[in-house]
C-alpha cells in the first residue's frame, strides 16, 4: 500500500512551512485526514444544531447524522444493535463509567478483580480504586516471555471470586497482542465479566465482538484518525440494561417527577446531557476512511513498516529492540546503551521527527522489565520507508554526539 | 539550538551526565531531598550535609535522562561551601538560565559555562521539569515557604 500522506493536509502544511514532519507518535493519536477535519465543519458550518429535540431542519439533520455515526460503530466492531453503543469522551472514561456503574454496585469485600501487568493505567487505576473503596482484591496477571498475558497464570488465579476482568487486546507500549477469545472463554467460566481496552486494537485487526464475545469493549475515535474527546463503549444490551445510568441529567429521562425518575431506553439511558456530537460526526468519518482502505490493509502496511524498522536499527549497535518478534504490530519500543529515551525523542523532535518517550502510562509493565522508560515508534498509514531510513541516520548521530 | 549551546551541550552536559559529580550515597546527612518527576519517572535522592550552616559535602542518587542527572550533579558540586542565603541566590539565577523568557546575553546571569549549557532548555520548554526538577525540589526542601 502506498503511504496516504496526502490525505492528510497536516503534512502538505508543514512542507508549505518549510517544515520536517515525521510522525511516529499515532499509538497515541493518529493524524487527521481531510475527510474527517470536512465533516467536523460541514457539522458546524452547514447544519449545526442540537440532536434529539429540535423539529427543524439542522435539528433533524443533525439528530440523523448522530444516528448513522452510532450504526457506523456499531458495524465496525460487529455489534448486534445499536443499542450496544454508547458514545464516550474517550477510553478512559468509558472504563471508568463501567467500574462505577457496573462493577462497584456489585463488588463485596473478598471478591476479585483481574487485570494484567500491561494495562495502560487507564484500565488500572479505575479497577484498583474500586477494589480499595470495597475491600476486594486486584490481582494482576504476569506476561509470558513474549510479553503477552500468561494464560496459565490467569487460568490458576481464576476462581468463583473473580468478578471481573479488564484487559487490553494490545500492549501500547510494545505491540504485543493478547488472545482475547480465550481470556474471553476462561474468564466467563468462572462467571466474571470482561470488558476489552481495544485501543490500540482497532486498526490492527477486524473486530468483532460477538465472536470476541467480550461483556464490554472500548476505545477511543482520535487513536483511529477521528476527533478528541470522543470515545465508544460497546456493552452487552442486557449488561447495559442492568447498569445503573452512567450518569444523571437531561436526554436520559423518560418521565421525572418530583419522587423518582424512569430513565430512557438504550442507548440514550447512559449518555446524559447534550452529547459530543461534532465527535460523533467525526468519529462517523474516521470510519468511513478506515473502511475504504480496510483494516486488514492498514495493519499490513504498518507491520511491514515495523519489520523494516526491526531490519535498520538492528544494524545500529546499542540499540536494543523490545518484543522485536511481535511481528504484526504497529508499535515498536526500543533503548539505546547509554543514552536516556527523553534525550533521543528531544534530538530526534530537533530533526522534526515525532517520538514518544517515557513510561507510556504503562509503569507496572516497564517495572516488570526493569525499565524506567523506552523509546516507542508507532507507525501508521502515512508513514513510509524513507522515514525509517531518515529515523535510522538520526540515531546513528545521536550515538555519536552522545558517544 | 544555536552552535554555541549545542557545543555546551556536549562539553558540559554529557560530562556531567557521564561522570557526575559525586554520585553515591553520603554516610553522613542532614538533608535527603527526594526529586521524583512523575511524567517520565526520572528519580533522584540527593544528600546534603550541612555542618555550621554551610552545606559541606553534598552527593546525589538516581536515575534520569542526561539534562536531569546533569542538572543534579551540576547543583551537588556548586552548592559546596555554600549557607542558605547564597544557595537561594544561587537557585533562583540558575532557573533563570532555564527560563525562555530570562535576561539576554546569558552572561549576565553567569559566566560558567557548566551551568550555561542548561540554558539548552530554553528552547525545549517540555524539558524544563528535567532540568530543574533536583533544583525545584532543594528549594522545597530548604524554604519550604
Amino acid at each position: 500500500m502506498e503511504s496516504l500522506k496526502s490525505e492528510f493536509p497536516i503534512f502538505a502544511n508543514a512542507e508549505k512551512e518549510g517544515r520536517t514532519f515525521i510522525y511516529f507518535d499515532s499509538a497515541s493519536s493518529t493524524q487527521k485526514p481531510q475527510s474527517v477535519i470536512d465533516a467536523i465543519t460541514e457539522y458546524y458550518g452547514g447544519y449545526y444544531a442540537n440532536v434529539g429535540r429540535g423539529l427543524y431542519w439542522p435539528a433533524t439533520q443533525a439528530s440523523n447524522e448522530y444516528a448513522k455515526a452510532r450504526d457506523k460503530v456499531r458495524n465496525f466492531v460487529g455489534a448486534k444493535s445499536a443499542k450496544e453503543v454508547i458514545f464516550t469522551s474517550g477510553t478512559t472514561d468509558a472504563i471508568n463509567k463501567v467500574a462505577n456503574a457496573v462493577l462497584l454496585p456489585t463488588l463485596e469485600a473478598d471478591d476479585q478483580v483481574l487485570v494484567s501487568e500491561m494495562e495502560h493505567h487507564s484500565n488500572f487505576v479505575p479497577w484498583q480504586q474500586a477494589c480499595i473503596q470495597k475491600g476486594a482484591d486486584l490481582k494482576v496477571i504476569p506476561l509470558t516471555t513474549a510479553h503477552t498475558i500468561d494464560l496459565a497464570a490467569l487460568k490458576a488465579t481464576l476462581n468463583s471470586k473473580v468478578k471481573f476482568v479488564a484487559i487490553t487486546a494490545v500492549s501500547n507500549t510494545l505491540g504485543t497482542k493478547n488472545d482475547i477469545k480465550i481470556i474471553v472463554r476462561l474468564a466467563h467460566a468462572v462467571g466474571a465479566l470482561v470488558l476489552v481496552d481495544a485501543s490500540q486494537l482497532t486498526l490492527s485487526e477486524r473486530i468483532d465482538v460477538q465472536k470476541l464475545d467480550c461483556d464490554f469493549l472500548t476505545f477511543s475515535a482520535h487513536k483511529l484518525f477521528g476527533p478528541t474527546g470522543i470515545g465508544i463503549l460497546y456493552g452487552k444490551q442486557a449488561l447495559l440494561e442492568r447498569a445503573i445510568p452512567f450518569s444523571y441529567g437531561g436526554g436520559m429521562v423518560a418521565l421525572v417527577n418530583q419522587d423518582e425518575t424512569t430513565f430512557a431506553d438504550l442507548p440514550a439511558k447512559h449518555e446524559a446531557g447534550t452529547p459530543n456530537i461534532a465527535g460523533a460526526i467525526g468519529l462517523g468519518a474516521a470510519i468511513d476512511f478506515v473502511e475504504s482502505i480496510g483494516v486488514a490493509q492498514i495493519a499490513k502496511h504498518n507491520a511491514a513498516l515495523r519489520t523494516y524498522t526491526v531490519h535498520l536499527l538492528n544494524q545500529i549497535e546499542g540499540v536494543n529492540l523490545l518484543a522485536e518478534d511481535a511481528g504484526d504490530a504497529s508499535i515498536l519500543s526500543f533503548t539505546m546503551e547509554g543514552i536516556h529515551p527523553h534525550d533521543i525523542a528531544t534530538f530526534l523532535a530537533e530533526k522534526g521527527i515525532a517520538v514518544r518517550a517515557g513510561h507510556h502510562c504503562t509503569q507496572p509493565l516497564l517495572k516488570s522489565m526493569g525499565l524506567p522508560a523506552t523509546v516507542r515508534l508507532s507507525f501508521s498509514v502515512y508513514n513510509d520507508q524513507r522515514e525509517i531510513e531518515q529515523l535510522k541516520t538520526a540515531l546513528e548521530e545521536i550515538k555519536s554526539f552522545f558517544g | 539550538m544555536t552552535e554555541k549551546l549545542k557545543q555546551l551541550y556536549k562539553t558540559q552536559i554529557l560530562k556531567h551526565a557521564q561522570n557526575p559529580f559525586n554520585e553515591g550515597k553520603l554516610e553522613a546527612y542532614t538533608h535527603l531531598i527526594k526529586a521524583y518527576n512523575p511524567v517520565c519517572g526520572d528519580q533522584f535522592d540527593l544528600y546534603i550535609n550541612i555542618v555550621d550552616q554551610r552545606v559541606i559535602e553534598a552527593s546525589f542518587t538516581g536515575y534520569g535522562c542526561a539534562i536531569s542527572k546533569a542538572s543534579t550533579s551540576v547543583l551537588a558540586k556548586h552548592i559546596l561551601g555554600k549557607n542558605k542565603a547564597e544557595i537561594a541566590v544561587f537557585v533562583a539565577d540558575f532557573l533563570k538560565l532555564l527560563d525562555p523568557n530570562g535576561p539576554q546575553p546569558l552572561e549576565e546571569i553567569t559566566s560558567d559555562e557548566e551551568l550555561m549549557a542548561f540554558a539548552a532548555a530554553r528552547e525545549f520548554p517540555e524539558r524544563l521539569s528535567c532540568a530543574n526538577l533536583a533544583w525545584l525540589a532543594l528549594v522545597k526542601e530548604l524554604f519550604p515557604d
